[in-house]
Protein backbone atom coordinates (compact mmCIF):
# COMPACT_ATOMS: atom_id res chain seq x y z
CA UNK A 1 0.00 0.00 0.00
CA UNK A 2 1.43 3.30 -1.05
CA UNK A 3 -0.21 5.12 1.85
CA UNK A 4 1.77 3.06 4.35
CA UNK A 5 4.91 3.34 2.29
CA UNK A 6 4.56 7.12 2.21
CA UNK A 7 3.86 7.33 5.93
CA UNK A 8 7.10 5.54 6.77
CA UNK A 9 9.25 7.17 4.12
CA UNK A 10 11.69 9.52 5.85
CA UNK A 11 14.39 8.99 3.25
CA UNK A 12 14.58 12.67 2.26
CA UNK A 13 16.08 13.59 5.63
CA UNK A 14 19.84 13.20 6.17
CA UNK A 15 20.95 10.43 8.51
CA UNK A 16 22.05 12.91 11.18
CA UNK A 17 18.48 14.22 11.41
CA UNK A 18 17.09 10.77 11.85
CA UNK A 19 19.67 10.13 14.58
CA UNK A 20 18.51 13.25 16.42
CA UNK A 21 14.89 12.18 15.97
CA UNK A 22 15.71 8.70 17.28
CA UNK A 23 17.37 10.15 20.39
CA UNK A 24 14.40 12.43 20.90
CA UNK A 25 12.01 9.50 20.66
CA UNK A 26 14.06 7.48 23.14
CA UNK A 27 13.93 10.38 25.56
CA UNK A 28 10.16 10.72 25.11
CA UNK A 29 9.71 6.98 25.57
CA UNK A 30 11.67 6.82 28.83
CA UNK A 31 10.87 10.24 30.25
CA UNK A 32 8.30 8.97 32.80
CA UNK A 33 10.92 6.58 34.17
CA UNK A 34 13.44 9.35 34.77
CA UNK A 35 13.23 11.34 37.97
CA UNK A 36 10.95 14.31 37.34
CA UNK A 37 8.57 16.68 39.10
CA UNK A 38 4.81 16.60 38.47
CA UNK A 39 5.28 20.04 36.96
CA UNK A 40 7.78 18.67 34.44
CA UNK A 41 5.32 15.89 33.58
CA UNK A 42 2.51 18.40 33.07
CA UNK A 43 4.84 20.43 30.83
CA UNK A 44 5.72 17.37 28.77
CA UNK A 45 2.06 16.55 28.28
CA UNK A 46 1.44 20.14 27.18
CA UNK A 47 4.37 19.82 24.80
CA UNK A 48 2.90 16.71 23.18
CA UNK A 49 -0.56 18.28 22.98
CA UNK A 50 0.73 21.44 21.36
CA UNK A 51 2.93 19.47 18.97
CA UNK A 52 -0.20 17.74 17.75
CA UNK A 53 -2.15 20.99 17.52
CA UNK A 54 0.75 22.44 15.57
CA UNK A 55 0.99 19.43 13.24
CA UNK A 56 -2.68 19.85 12.43
CA UNK A 57 -2.32 23.58 11.86
CA UNK A 58 0.75 22.97 9.73
CA UNK A 59 -1.17 21.08 7.03
CA UNK A 60 -3.37 23.98 6.02
CA UNK A 61 -1.32 26.81 7.53
CA UNK A 62 2.19 25.63 6.71
CA UNK A 63 2.03 23.48 3.59
CA UNK A 64 -1.03 25.33 2.30
CA UNK A 65 -0.02 28.84 3.39
CA UNK A 66 -3.52 29.67 4.65
CA UNK A 67 -3.05 31.46 7.96
CA UNK A 68 -5.70 29.97 10.19
CA UNK A 69 -6.22 31.70 13.51
CA UNK A 70 -9.34 29.83 14.56
CA UNK A 71 -8.12 26.39 15.51
CA UNK A 72 -9.37 26.75 19.10
CA UNK A 73 -12.98 26.26 18.03
CA UNK A 74 -12.15 22.67 17.15
CA UNK A 75 -10.33 22.11 20.44
CA UNK A 76 -13.60 23.24 22.00
CA UNK A 77 -15.82 21.00 19.87
CA UNK A 78 -13.63 17.97 20.60
CA UNK A 79 -13.37 18.71 24.32
CA UNK A 80 -17.06 19.46 24.76
CA UNK A 81 -18.21 16.43 22.78
CA UNK A 82 -16.15 14.13 24.98
CA UNK A 83 -17.05 15.88 28.24
CA UNK A 84 -20.78 16.09 27.54
CA UNK A 85 -21.01 12.49 26.35
CA UNK A 86 -19.02 11.27 29.34
CA UNK A 87 -20.86 13.23 32.00
CA UNK A 88 -24.39 12.78 30.64
CA UNK A 89 -24.33 9.33 29.12
CA UNK A 90 -21.13 7.71 30.36
CA UNK A 91 -19.88 7.26 26.78
CA UNK A 92 -16.33 5.84 26.46
CA UNK A 93 -13.59 8.15 25.21
CA UNK A 94 -12.96 5.88 22.22
CA UNK A 95 -16.52 6.58 21.03
CA UNK A 96 -16.77 10.23 21.98
CA UNK A 97 -13.41 11.10 20.44
CA UNK A 98 -14.40 9.98 16.90
CA UNK A 99 -17.80 11.58 17.46
CA UNK A 100 -16.01 14.82 18.29
CA UNK A 101 -13.92 14.49 15.14
CA UNK A 102 -17.12 13.97 13.17
CA UNK A 103 -18.72 17.11 14.63
CA UNK A 104 -15.54 19.13 14.14
CA UNK A 105 -15.07 18.02 10.56
CA UNK A 106 -18.72 18.68 9.76
CA UNK A 107 -18.40 22.15 11.25
CA UNK A 108 -15.15 22.68 9.33
CA UNK A 109 -16.98 21.93 6.08
CA UNK A 110 -19.79 24.30 6.98
CA UNK A 111 -17.50 27.22 7.71
CA UNK A 112 -14.63 26.15 5.44
CA UNK A 113 -16.78 26.17 2.35
CA UNK A 114 -17.52 29.91 2.45
CA UNK A 115 -14.30 30.88 4.27
CA UNK A 116 -12.00 29.56 1.57
CA UNK A 117 -13.58 31.95 -0.89
CA UNK A 118 -11.50 34.49 1.01
CA UNK A 119 -7.73 34.79 0.78
CA UNK A 120 -4.85 36.22 2.79
CA UNK A 121 -5.66 38.46 5.73
CA UNK A 122 -9.38 38.25 5.12
CA UNK A 123 -9.24 34.51 5.58
CA UNK A 124 -7.27 34.87 8.82
CA UNK A 125 -9.73 37.40 10.21
CA UNK A 126 -12.71 35.25 9.25
CA UNK A 127 -11.26 32.24 11.07
CA UNK A 128 -10.87 34.34 14.23
CA UNK A 129 -14.44 35.54 13.90
CA UNK A 130 -16.01 32.10 13.53
CA UNK A 131 -14.02 30.80 16.47
CA UNK A 132 -15.10 33.67 18.70
CA UNK A 133 -18.73 33.36 17.67
CA UNK A 134 -18.70 29.68 18.55
CA UNK A 135 -17.11 30.49 21.89
CA UNK A 136 -19.89 33.01 22.62
CA UNK A 137 -22.49 30.40 21.77
CA UNK A 138 -20.95 27.91 24.19
CA UNK A 139 -20.81 30.57 26.90
CA UNK A 140 -24.59 30.95 26.94
CA UNK A 141 -25.55 27.37 26.09
CA UNK A 142 -26.87 25.74 29.26
CA UNK A 143 -26.72 22.19 27.88
CA UNK A 144 -22.92 22.42 27.89
CA UNK A 145 -22.72 24.28 31.17
CA UNK A 146 -22.59 27.78 29.68
CA UNK A 147 -19.75 29.98 31.00
CA UNK A 148 -19.24 27.80 34.10
CA UNK A 149 -18.17 24.95 31.85
CA UNK A 150 -18.19 21.28 32.67
CA UNK A 151 -16.43 19.24 35.29
CA UNK A 152 -15.62 15.55 35.07
CA UNK A 153 -15.60 14.02 38.56
CA UNK A 154 -12.59 11.72 38.64
CA UNK A 155 -13.81 10.07 41.84
CA UNK A 156 -16.64 8.42 39.91
CA UNK A 157 -14.16 6.34 37.93
CA UNK A 158 -11.52 3.73 38.71
CA UNK A 159 -7.96 4.87 39.27
CA UNK A 160 -7.03 3.38 35.90
CA UNK A 161 -9.93 3.56 33.48
CA UNK A 162 -8.85 3.02 29.89
CA UNK A 163 -12.35 3.10 28.42
CA UNK A 164 -13.14 6.56 29.75
CA UNK A 165 -9.53 7.70 29.71
CA UNK A 166 -9.56 8.75 33.35
CA UNK A 167 -6.36 8.12 35.30
CA UNK A 168 -4.99 9.16 38.65
CA UNK A 169 -1.45 8.79 37.46
CA UNK A 170 -0.33 11.16 34.70
CA UNK A 171 1.99 8.52 33.22
CA UNK A 172 -0.99 6.86 31.57
CA UNK A 173 -2.04 10.12 29.94
CA UNK A 174 1.52 10.64 28.84
CA UNK A 175 1.87 7.32 27.06
CA UNK A 176 -1.51 7.49 25.38
CA UNK A 177 -0.70 10.96 24.13
CA UNK A 178 2.73 9.79 23.01
CA UNK A 179 1.02 7.12 20.89
CA UNK A 180 -1.16 9.84 19.31
CA UNK A 181 1.96 11.93 18.79
CA UNK A 182 3.77 9.15 16.91
CA UNK A 183 0.70 8.39 14.85
CA UNK A 184 0.41 12.11 14.14
CA UNK A 185 3.96 12.23 12.77
CA UNK A 186 3.19 9.30 10.47
CA UNK A 187 -0.01 10.94 9.23
CA UNK A 188 1.74 14.22 8.49
CA UNK A 189 4.55 12.31 6.80
CA UNK A 190 1.97 10.60 4.63
CA UNK A 191 0.29 13.94 3.96
CA UNK A 192 3.44 15.71 2.77
CA UNK A 193 4.15 12.84 0.36
CA UNK A 194 0.57 12.62 -0.85
CA UNK A 195 -0.91 14.14 -3.96
CA UNK A 196 -2.89 16.52 -1.74
CA UNK A 197 0.31 17.63 0.00
CA UNK A 198 2.04 18.46 -3.28
CA UNK A 199 -1.04 20.19 -4.61
CA UNK A 200 -1.28 22.31 -1.49
CA UNK A 201 2.32 23.44 -1.78
CA UNK A 202 1.59 24.42 -5.36
CA UNK A 203 -1.48 26.36 -4.17
CA UNK A 204 0.70 28.18 -1.63
CA UNK A 205 3.09 29.12 -4.42
CA UNK A 206 0.53 30.34 -6.94
CA UNK A 207 -3.19 29.59 -7.08
CA UNK A 208 -3.58 30.48 -10.75
CA UNK A 209 -0.93 27.99 -11.72
CA UNK A 210 -2.44 25.40 -9.41
CA UNK A 211 -5.78 25.77 -11.19
CA UNK A 212 -4.14 25.55 -14.60
CA UNK A 213 -2.64 22.23 -13.51
CA UNK A 214 -6.11 20.85 -12.84
CA UNK A 215 -6.17 21.39 -9.09
CA UNK A 216 -9.54 22.28 -7.64
CA UNK A 217 -8.03 24.84 -5.28
CA UNK A 218 -11.13 25.35 -3.18
CA UNK A 219 -11.78 21.65 -2.71
CA UNK A 220 -8.14 20.92 -1.82
CA UNK A 221 -8.19 23.64 0.82
CA UNK A 222 -11.45 22.45 2.35
CA UNK A 223 -10.17 18.86 2.44
CA UNK A 224 -6.92 19.83 4.12
CA UNK A 225 -8.72 22.09 6.55
CA UNK A 226 -10.79 19.06 7.59
CA UNK A 227 -7.62 17.05 8.17
CA UNK A 228 -6.16 19.85 10.31
CA UNK A 229 -9.44 20.00 12.19
CA UNK A 230 -9.42 16.27 12.94
CA UNK A 231 -5.99 16.54 14.56
CA UNK A 232 -7.02 19.42 16.76
CA UNK A 233 -10.32 17.82 17.73
CA UNK A 234 -8.68 14.58 18.89
CA UNK A 235 -6.37 16.50 21.20
CA UNK A 236 -9.36 18.54 22.36
CA UNK A 237 -11.12 15.33 23.41
CA UNK A 238 -7.97 14.25 25.22
CA UNK A 239 -7.75 17.66 26.89
CA UNK A 240 -11.24 17.16 28.38
CA UNK A 241 -10.30 13.85 30.03
CA UNK A 242 -6.91 15.10 31.14
CA UNK A 243 -7.82 18.53 32.53
CA UNK A 244 -11.33 17.38 33.62
CA UNK A 245 -12.53 20.94 33.94
CA UNK A 246 -13.35 22.70 30.72
CA UNK A 247 -14.66 26.17 30.07
CA UNK A 248 -15.15 28.07 26.82
CA UNK A 249 -12.51 30.52 28.03
CA UNK A 250 -9.64 28.04 28.04
CA UNK A 251 -10.64 25.65 25.27
CA UNK A 252 -11.86 28.13 22.68
CA UNK A 253 -10.03 31.37 23.36
CA UNK A 254 -8.22 33.47 20.79
CA UNK A 255 -5.04 33.04 22.86
CA UNK A 256 -5.12 29.32 22.19
CA UNK A 257 -5.71 29.77 18.47
CA UNK A 258 -2.80 32.16 18.21
CA UNK A 259 -0.52 29.99 20.30
CA UNK A 260 -1.21 27.00 18.03
CA UNK A 261 -0.30 29.03 14.94
CA UNK A 262 2.76 30.61 16.60
CA UNK A 263 4.07 27.27 17.70
CA UNK A 264 4.15 25.98 14.13
CA UNK A 265 5.48 29.25 12.69
CA UNK A 266 8.29 29.48 15.23
CA UNK A 267 9.42 25.92 14.60
CA UNK A 268 8.98 26.15 10.85
CA UNK A 269 5.70 26.22 8.97
CA UNK A 270 5.52 23.75 6.12
CA UNK A 271 8.09 21.33 7.51
CA UNK A 272 7.52 18.00 9.21
CA UNK A 273 9.47 18.76 12.38
CA UNK A 274 8.64 22.46 12.60
CA UNK A 275 5.61 22.29 14.92
CA UNK A 276 7.40 19.85 17.23
CA UNK A 277 10.45 22.10 17.46
CA UNK A 278 8.18 25.09 18.04
CA UNK A 279 6.28 23.36 20.81
CA UNK A 280 9.56 22.08 22.27
CA UNK A 281 10.82 25.65 22.60
CA UNK A 282 7.69 27.56 23.50
CA UNK A 283 5.90 25.24 25.89
CA UNK A 284 8.70 24.77 28.44
CA UNK A 285 9.53 28.46 28.11
CA UNK A 286 5.95 29.46 28.65
CA UNK A 287 5.25 27.25 31.64
CA UNK A 288 8.59 27.74 33.42
CA UNK A 289 8.61 31.48 32.90
CA UNK A 290 5.12 31.63 34.33
CA UNK A 291 6.21 29.48 37.25
CA UNK A 292 9.34 31.47 38.05
CA UNK A 293 8.30 34.98 37.18
CA UNK A 294 4.53 34.98 37.28
CA UNK A 295 4.47 34.31 41.00
CA UNK A 296 6.14 37.53 42.03
CA UNK A 297 3.69 40.40 41.94
CA UNK A 298 4.17 42.96 39.21
CA UNK A 299 5.81 40.54 36.84
CA UNK A 300 2.62 38.91 35.66
CA UNK A 301 2.63 38.75 31.90
CA UNK A 302 6.38 39.03 31.48
CA UNK A 303 6.39 35.55 29.97
CA UNK A 304 4.07 36.84 27.25
CA UNK A 305 6.42 39.71 26.51
CA UNK A 306 9.42 37.40 26.36
CA UNK A 307 8.01 34.95 23.92
CA UNK A 308 6.58 37.72 21.83
CA UNK A 309 10.17 38.98 21.59
CA UNK A 310 11.47 35.59 20.55
CA UNK A 311 8.84 35.36 17.85
CA UNK A 312 9.73 38.82 16.55
CA UNK A 313 13.41 37.93 16.40
CA UNK A 314 12.76 34.66 14.60
CA UNK A 315 10.44 36.20 12.07
CA UNK A 316 12.93 38.98 11.39
CA UNK A 317 15.91 36.63 11.03
CA UNK A 318 14.26 33.69 9.25
CA UNK A 319 10.56 33.65 8.44
CA UNK A 320 10.68 29.91 7.88
CA UNK A 321 11.33 29.51 11.58
CA UNK A 322 13.90 27.43 13.39
CA UNK A 323 13.72 24.69 10.78
CA UNK A 324 14.39 27.24 8.05
CA UNK A 325 17.43 28.42 10.02
CA UNK A 326 18.74 24.86 10.29
CA UNK A 327 18.30 24.32 6.56
CA UNK A 328 20.02 27.62 5.79
CA UNK A 329 23.05 26.72 7.89
CA UNK A 330 23.14 23.31 6.28
CA UNK A 331 22.97 24.79 2.78
CA UNK A 332 25.87 27.12 3.60
CA UNK A 333 28.04 24.24 4.73
CA UNK A 334 27.70 22.21 1.54
CA UNK B 1 -8.60 17.79 -40.16
CA UNK B 2 -10.54 17.43 -36.95
CA UNK B 3 -11.16 20.65 -35.08
CA UNK B 4 -9.84 20.58 -31.50
CA UNK B 5 -10.77 24.08 -30.46
CA UNK B 6 -13.49 26.25 -31.92
CA UNK B 7 -14.19 29.75 -30.66
CA UNK B 8 -17.44 31.26 -31.92
CA UNK B 9 -18.12 35.00 -31.86
CA UNK B 10 -16.60 35.31 -28.42
CA UNK B 11 -16.80 38.67 -26.67
CA UNK B 12 -15.27 39.56 -23.33
CA UNK B 13 -15.83 42.89 -21.70
CA UNK B 14 -14.59 44.36 -18.43
CA UNK B 15 -17.12 47.05 -17.58
CA UNK B 16 -16.79 49.51 -20.45
CA UNK B 17 -13.62 47.98 -21.84
CA UNK B 18 -14.07 45.51 -24.68
CA UNK B 19 -11.11 43.13 -24.50
CA UNK B 20 -12.34 40.73 -27.19
CA UNK B 21 -15.03 41.53 -29.72
CA UNK B 22 -16.74 38.72 -31.64
CA UNK B 23 -13.58 36.69 -32.09
CA UNK B 24 -14.04 33.45 -34.04
CA UNK B 25 -11.39 30.95 -35.02
CA UNK B 26 -10.70 27.28 -35.15
CA UNK B 27 -7.61 25.25 -34.36
CA UNK B 28 -7.25 21.73 -35.71
CA UNK B 29 -5.67 18.69 -34.14
CA UNK B 30 -1.90 18.86 -34.50
CA UNK B 31 -1.81 22.55 -35.43
CA UNK B 32 0.81 25.02 -34.32
CA UNK B 33 -1.21 28.20 -34.19
CA UNK B 34 0.16 31.66 -33.42
CA UNK B 35 -1.63 34.72 -32.11
CA UNK B 36 0.06 38.07 -32.62
CA UNK B 37 -0.97 41.66 -32.15
CA UNK B 38 0.04 44.86 -30.35
CA UNK B 39 -0.01 45.14 -26.56
CA UNK B 40 -3.54 45.42 -25.25
CA UNK B 41 -5.02 43.66 -28.28
CA UNK B 42 -6.71 41.13 -26.01
CA UNK B 43 -4.48 38.13 -26.66
CA UNK B 44 -4.04 37.09 -23.05
CA UNK B 45 -7.71 37.73 -22.30
CA UNK B 46 -8.54 35.37 -25.12
CA UNK B 47 -6.29 32.73 -23.52
CA UNK B 48 -7.89 33.32 -20.14
CA UNK B 49 -11.36 32.80 -21.60
CA UNK B 50 -10.36 29.62 -23.41
CA UNK B 51 -8.58 28.25 -20.34
CA UNK B 52 -11.57 28.90 -18.09
CA UNK B 53 -10.11 31.64 -15.94
CA UNK B 54 -12.66 34.14 -17.24
CA UNK B 55 -16.17 33.41 -18.42
CA UNK B 56 -16.80 35.01 -21.83
CA UNK B 57 -19.43 37.74 -21.88
CA UNK B 58 -20.97 36.19 -24.96
CA UNK B 59 -20.16 33.59 -27.60
CA UNK B 60 -19.23 29.95 -27.27
CA UNK B 61 -16.09 27.89 -26.94
CA UNK B 62 -15.92 24.24 -28.03
CA UNK B 63 -13.03 22.01 -27.04
CA UNK B 64 -12.75 18.44 -28.24
CA UNK B 65 -16.38 18.50 -29.47
CA UNK B 66 -17.69 19.76 -26.14
CA UNK B 67 -19.17 23.09 -25.20
CA UNK B 68 -16.74 24.28 -22.54
CA UNK B 69 -17.81 27.92 -22.39
CA UNK B 70 -18.72 27.87 -18.72
CA UNK B 71 -16.08 25.47 -17.36
CA UNK B 72 -13.51 26.59 -14.79
CA UNK B 73 -9.75 26.47 -15.14
CA UNK B 74 -9.17 23.22 -13.27
CA UNK B 75 -11.96 21.50 -15.21
CA UNK B 76 -10.37 22.58 -18.48
CA UNK B 77 -7.04 21.18 -17.31
CA UNK B 78 -8.71 17.85 -16.62
CA UNK B 79 -10.19 17.82 -20.11
CA UNK B 80 -6.71 18.20 -21.55
CA UNK B 81 -5.92 21.88 -21.81
CA UNK B 82 -2.65 23.14 -20.36
CA UNK B 83 -1.22 26.63 -20.33
CA UNK B 84 1.69 28.74 -19.22
CA UNK B 85 1.50 32.25 -17.84
CA UNK B 86 3.08 35.36 -19.27
CA UNK B 87 4.31 36.68 -15.95
CA UNK B 88 5.46 33.97 -13.65
CA UNK B 89 7.37 34.55 -10.46
CA UNK B 90 8.21 31.35 -8.63
CA UNK B 91 8.05 31.86 -4.91
CA UNK B 92 7.44 28.53 -3.30
CA UNK B 93 9.66 25.87 -1.81
CA UNK B 94 9.11 23.39 -4.62
CA UNK B 95 12.07 22.00 -6.52
CA UNK B 96 12.03 21.70 -10.29
CA UNK B 97 11.22 17.98 -10.06
CA UNK B 98 8.46 18.52 -7.49
CA UNK B 99 6.99 21.23 -9.66
CA UNK B 100 6.74 18.89 -12.64
CA UNK B 101 5.38 16.20 -10.31
CA UNK B 102 2.43 18.46 -9.44
CA UNK B 103 1.60 18.43 -13.15
CA UNK B 104 1.87 14.63 -13.24
CA UNK B 105 -0.44 14.33 -10.23
CA UNK B 106 -3.34 15.36 -12.46
CA UNK B 107 -3.27 11.89 -14.04
CA UNK B 108 -2.05 9.75 -11.15
CA UNK B 109 -2.46 9.53 -7.39
CA UNK B 110 0.81 7.69 -6.87
CA UNK B 111 3.87 9.67 -5.81
CA UNK B 112 6.17 7.05 -7.28
CA UNK B 113 4.51 7.18 -10.68
CA UNK B 114 4.45 10.98 -10.58
CA UNK B 115 8.14 11.09 -9.67
CA UNK B 116 9.07 8.66 -12.42
CA UNK B 117 7.05 10.46 -15.10
CA UNK B 118 8.39 13.83 -13.97
CA UNK B 119 11.97 12.57 -14.19
CA UNK B 120 11.33 11.29 -17.69
CA UNK B 121 9.89 14.62 -18.76
CA UNK B 122 12.83 16.53 -17.30
CA UNK B 123 15.17 14.18 -19.16
CA UNK B 124 13.21 14.77 -22.37
CA UNK B 125 13.39 18.55 -21.97
CA UNK B 126 17.08 18.47 -21.07
CA UNK B 127 16.41 19.71 -17.55
CA UNK B 128 17.48 16.64 -15.60
CA UNK B 129 20.46 18.46 -14.07
CA UNK B 130 18.15 20.96 -12.42
CA UNK B 131 15.80 18.38 -10.87
CA UNK B 132 16.69 19.06 -7.24
CA UNK B 133 17.18 22.82 -7.55
CA UNK B 134 14.50 25.08 -6.12
CA UNK B 135 12.49 26.58 -8.95
CA UNK B 136 13.08 30.08 -7.51
CA UNK B 137 16.83 29.64 -7.92
CA UNK B 138 16.67 28.59 -11.58
CA UNK B 139 17.45 31.24 -14.27
CA UNK B 140 14.37 32.78 -15.89
CA UNK B 141 14.88 31.09 -19.25
CA UNK B 142 14.94 27.71 -17.55
CA UNK B 143 11.95 28.60 -15.37
CA UNK B 144 10.03 29.04 -18.60
CA UNK B 145 11.16 25.64 -19.83
CA UNK B 146 10.18 24.13 -16.48
CA UNK B 147 6.71 25.68 -16.53
CA UNK B 148 6.23 24.40 -20.08
CA UNK B 149 7.44 20.95 -18.98
CA UNK B 150 5.01 21.08 -16.04
CA UNK B 151 2.17 21.95 -18.41
CA UNK B 152 3.13 19.03 -20.66
CA UNK B 153 3.20 16.78 -17.58
CA UNK B 154 -0.58 17.13 -17.30
CA UNK B 155 -0.78 15.22 -20.62
CA UNK B 156 -2.72 17.87 -22.50
CA UNK B 157 -4.27 17.71 -25.94
CA UNK B 158 -3.87 21.45 -26.33
CA UNK B 159 -1.15 23.66 -24.91
CA UNK B 160 -1.46 27.43 -24.67
CA UNK B 161 1.88 29.23 -24.45
CA UNK B 162 1.76 32.87 -23.44
CA UNK B 163 4.93 34.72 -24.51
CA UNK B 164 7.38 31.98 -23.58
CA UNK B 165 10.18 33.64 -25.53
CA UNK B 166 9.78 37.14 -24.07
CA UNK B 167 12.98 38.52 -22.59
CA UNK B 168 15.17 35.67 -23.75
CA UNK B 169 18.41 35.99 -25.75
CA UNK B 170 18.67 34.48 -29.28
CA UNK B 171 20.26 31.22 -28.07
CA UNK B 172 17.52 30.76 -25.50
CA UNK B 173 14.88 31.52 -28.15
CA UNK B 174 16.41 28.75 -30.28
CA UNK B 175 16.13 26.40 -27.32
CA UNK B 176 12.49 27.29 -26.73
CA UNK B 177 11.72 26.88 -30.42
CA UNK B 178 13.23 23.41 -30.45
CA UNK B 179 11.16 22.55 -27.40
CA UNK B 180 7.89 23.79 -28.93
CA UNK B 181 8.61 21.88 -32.14
CA UNK B 182 9.30 18.77 -30.09
CA UNK B 183 6.07 19.15 -28.10
CA UNK B 184 4.06 19.60 -31.28
CA UNK B 185 5.69 17.00 -33.53
CA UNK B 186 6.92 14.25 -31.24
CA UNK B 187 4.32 14.48 -28.54
CA UNK B 188 1.49 15.33 -30.90
CA UNK B 189 0.20 18.16 -28.74
CA UNK B 190 -1.65 20.95 -30.48
CA UNK B 191 -0.09 24.30 -29.58
CA UNK B 192 -1.45 27.84 -29.59
CA UNK B 193 1.09 30.49 -28.77
CA UNK B 194 1.02 34.20 -28.15
CA UNK B 195 4.31 35.73 -29.11
CA UNK B 196 6.02 39.01 -29.94
CA UNK B 197 9.26 37.39 -31.04
CA UNK B 198 8.54 37.30 -34.77
CA UNK B 199 11.32 34.89 -35.75
CA UNK B 200 9.67 32.29 -33.55
CA UNK B 201 6.20 32.93 -34.92
CA UNK B 202 7.29 33.01 -38.57
CA UNK B 203 9.42 29.89 -38.29
CA UNK B 204 7.20 27.71 -36.18
CA UNK B 205 3.55 28.43 -36.77
CA UNK B 206 1.48 26.74 -39.45
CA UNK B 207 -1.13 29.44 -39.21
CA UNK B 208 -1.40 32.75 -37.37
CA UNK B 209 -4.15 35.08 -36.31
CA UNK B 210 -3.77 38.80 -35.71
CA UNK B 211 -5.72 40.64 -33.05
CA UNK B 212 -5.98 44.39 -32.83
CA UNK B 213 -8.04 46.27 -30.23
CA UNK B 214 -9.84 43.05 -29.35
CA UNK B 215 -10.83 42.18 -32.89
CA UNK B 216 -9.51 39.63 -35.31
CA UNK B 217 -8.07 41.43 -38.31
CA UNK B 218 -6.37 38.58 -40.15
CA UNK B 219 -5.78 34.86 -40.20
CA UNK B 220 -3.78 32.55 -42.44
CA UNK B 221 -0.30 31.18 -43.16
CA UNK B 222 2.40 33.39 -41.58
CA UNK B 223 3.93 34.74 -44.83
CA UNK B 224 0.56 35.75 -46.24
CA UNK B 225 -0.61 37.38 -43.06
CA UNK B 226 2.63 39.31 -42.58
CA UNK B 227 2.22 40.84 -46.03
CA UNK B 228 -1.28 42.17 -45.41
CA UNK B 229 -1.37 45.99 -45.24
CA UNK B 230 -3.75 45.97 -42.26
CA UNK B 231 -1.37 43.80 -40.24
CA UNK B 232 1.62 45.93 -41.15
CA UNK B 233 -0.25 49.04 -40.12
CA UNK B 234 -1.56 47.63 -36.85
CA UNK B 235 1.38 45.65 -35.64
CA UNK B 236 4.45 44.86 -37.69
CA UNK B 237 5.29 48.33 -39.00
CA UNK B 238 6.91 49.33 -42.30
CA UNK B 239 10.44 48.76 -41.09
CA UNK B 240 9.80 45.10 -40.27
CA UNK B 241 8.47 44.49 -43.73
CA UNK B 242 11.45 46.15 -45.38
CA UNK B 243 14.08 44.34 -43.35
CA UNK B 244 12.49 40.92 -42.95
CA UNK B 245 10.23 40.36 -45.89
CA UNK B 246 11.64 42.78 -48.45
CA UNK B 247 14.69 40.64 -49.05
CA UNK B 248 12.78 37.46 -49.79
Amino acid sequence: MEVVRNAFDFSDFPKTDLLVVGCGLLFLLFFPLLPHSTFAMATMIQFLMFSLYGMGWNTIGGYGGQVDLGKAQYVGIGAYTTAVMLIRWDVPFWVSMPAGVMFSVTWSFIIGYPLFRLTGHYFAIATIATSLVLKDVFEVWDFVGAARGLEILATKYDAVDFTHLIFENDNYYYYILLAFFLLGILIINWFRHSRLGYQLRCIKDNELIAQSLGIDVHKSKVKTYALATAFVSVVGSFHACYIKNIEPEDTMSLDLSILIALMAMLGGAGSLWGPIIGAGILIPLKSYLKEWLGASAGLVGIDLILYALIIMVVSAVEPRGVWGLIEKIRARRT
Amino acid sequence: MTPLLRVERMTKTFDALVANREVSFQVNQGDLFGIIGPNGAGKTTLFNCIAGRYAPTSGRIFFDNRDVTSLSAHQMARLGLARTFQVYAASGDLTVLENVMVGCFLRTRSRFKARQRASEILEEFGLADLADTLLVEVPVAYQKLVTAATAVATRPKLLLLDEVAAGLNPTEVEQIMAMIRHINQNRGITVILIEHVMTLVMNLCHRIMVLDSGEKIAEGPPEEVAALPAVIKAYLGERYVQTQLGGQ
